[in-house]
């Protein structure tokens, strides 16, 4: 005798961890397009910001000291070292095959095509990016940004543009500092620990170095920057609630633009080894 | 910190005294499918000074929020000054948004400029005036608020009602034509929310301001308001004079003024004469 069919309701309660599956999924979904869109809007309008009056030139300059000038000291420390540890472990490494002459190469061309650009990009996306979805955050859950727009004042404008444009301003200019504090970081090991002269390692480092690889690796800080800013202003200005959802969206800012750095630093490598 | 737009120049002329300034022609709100405010009309005339009371989380700042666009409705329409704002992108409300103040809640001022340079942040934005001509208007302004020669102290100097008033000077830095007050005397002690209310009516007389408030303090509802509308469940359920409401036999407003510790629907408890 055949089983008898499932009835409706049967079917409906054996489906339900899937539907419930396909539910989440979807609502998951529809947040990240959510997301995309909203980022993509307030990119769109702080690009127009950038070349429309009324443009705040003065807080341009805060920011770029708030966020560029203090933050050299950490990537210039992180450079520095990251460059005396590259130096030891190659000189580690090559000492077997008689390559201790390649120690100033490696490390000038490591750091000056990719190391420096992305810790840089990391060290500020810790430091600026979750500190701008801080304040800005601060500024929402407290009334601040509505203040403004009943005011009539853009917020786009005045609190997002400054900041894009200051970090697209100084993410070169920190990772050029960052770039020398490394192959001199490099030189120190070199020169202390590998024995290894002053003159031996910058003769490594011409023989390689090319304008076309600083070209490159400051290229992509404009990138960097550029996603940097933009997230920790959305994420920011996102903010619903109170202090709790301050402290979240500054962990999600950095989460998020530490990936979106990495991500795109392969397709930039990508594209730049292509041109 | 750059000059923009001289906005004078650019502004409509002020309606006529009496005329209705603010209109609220069925309008819907609804978060998380809860109607908020369900096909609500009102009408505010210039120079008045309006409350609107209810409860707690009934959406008496949603409605508030409404008048300068900070908030959309889902349907209806928002008139101010006789135009529709609805469907307004935020460049086109921004000529409406200047002839209107907003007092926040919490004060809003910004925290990383002292008291002077909040004051004076409208007027550097929307004018052309000299540094010497936005000082004299900040100390005008701190003068009229009642805290005079605090220009140099930062926000976190404040207390709650000082903040505040100072926030009140900033509003009406510009002289607005209309002033919101989204709960003016909350957190404040029962003293300093009076000084509040009277503030309130004397900014608008002074500067023949309309003033929308949003509170649920009837004690402050009493000193300040010409007339006073009662929300309740997405809708206007009371509009009339806060004697009309101290003497109202409706349940919901007789509720809410027992709740809040006033008798009602007796004629016992009467407004007392505005300002005082």
């Amino acid at each position: 005798m055949a089983p008898p069919e499932p009835s409706a309701t049967a079917i409906f309660y054996r489906n339900l961890g899937w539907l419930r599956f396909v539910d989440r999924f979807g609502r998951k979904g529809s947040q990240i397009v959510d997301y995309v869109g909203g980022l993509a809007e307030l990119v769109g309008e702080a690009i127009v910001g950038c070349v429309t009056r009324p443009f705040y030139a003065g807080e341009v300059l805060r920011q770029m000291d708030e966020l560029g000038v203090k933050s050299l000291s950490i990537t210039g420390i992180t450079a520095f070292v990251t460059g005396g540890v590259l130096a030891l472990q190659t000189a580690y490494s090559l000492e077997a095959f008689g390559g201790k002459m390649f120690v100033g190469r490696v490390v000038s061309l490591s750091l000056v095509r990719e190391l420096g650009p992305i810790l840089t990009a990391l060290m500020v996306a810790g430091r600026v990016g979750s500190g701008i979805t801080a304040e800005i955050g601060s500024m929402t859950v407290t009334e601040q940004v509505d203040a403004l727009r009943s005011m009539a004042i853009s917020p786009v404008r005045r609190l997002v543009v400054p900041r894009l444009l200051a970090i697209l301003i100084m993410m070169p200019v920190l990772t050029a500092i960052a770039d020398m504090l490394g192959i001199l970081g490099g030189l120190a090991i070199a020169v202390l620990e590998i024995r290894m002269t002053f003159q031996d390692y910058f003769t490594s480092i011409l023989q390689q170095l090319q304008i076309s690889d600083i070209c490159s690796g400051l290229s992509k800080t404009f990138f960097f920057g550029f996603e940097i800013a933009a997230i920790g202003c959305f994420n920011g200005l996102q903010v619903e609630g109170g202090a709790a959802a301050v402290g979240h969206a500054t962990t999600r800012t950095v989460v998020l633009a530490s990936i979106c750095i990495l991500v795109s630093d392969f397709f930039l490598t990508k594209l730049f080894l292509a041109i | 910190m750059s000059a923009t737009l001289s906005a004078t120049a650019q502004l409509p002329a002020p309606a006529p005294r009496g005329e209705t300034v603010v209109e609220f022609k069925e309008v819907w709100k609804s978060y998380s499918g809860r109607a908020v405010l369900a096909g609500v009309n009102l009408k505010i005339q210039r120079g008045e000074v309006l409350c609107i009371l209810g409860p707690s989380g009934t959406g008496k700042s949603v409605a508030l929020r409404h008048i300068n666009g900070l908030t959309r409705p889902d349907s209806g329409d928002v008139r101010i000054f006789g135009e529709s704002i609805v469907g307004h992108s935020e460049e086109e409300l921004s000529p409406v948004r200047r002839r209107l103040a907003m007092l926040f809640q919490g004060g809003a001022l910004f925290d990383s400029m002292n008291v002077e340079d909040n004051i004076a942040f409208p007027v550097r934005e929307h004018t052309e005036k000299t540094p010497q001509e936005i000082a004299a208007i900040v100390a005008e302004k701190l003068t009229l608020v009642g805290l005079p020669g605090i220009q140099r102290k930062m926000p976190s100097e404040l207390s709650g009602g000082m903040r505040k008033r100072v926030a009140l000077a900033r509003s009406i830095a510009l002289e607005p034509e209309i002033i919101l007050y989204d709960e003016p005397t909350t957190g404040l002690d029962p003293v300093s929310s009076e000084k509040i209310a009277q503030l309130i009516v004397n900014v608008n007389e002074r500067l023949q301001t309309t003033s929308v408030v949003v509170t649920h303090d009837i004690v402050a509802a009493r000193t300040a308001a010409d007339r006073v509308v009662f929300l309740h469940q997405g809708l206007f359920q009371f509009i009339g004079t806060f004697d009309e409401a101290a003497s109202s036999e409706h349940p919901i407003l007789m509720e809410y003024f027992r709740a809040m510790g006033f008798p009602c629907g007796t004629g016992v408890f009467q407004a007392a004469p505005k300002g005082v």
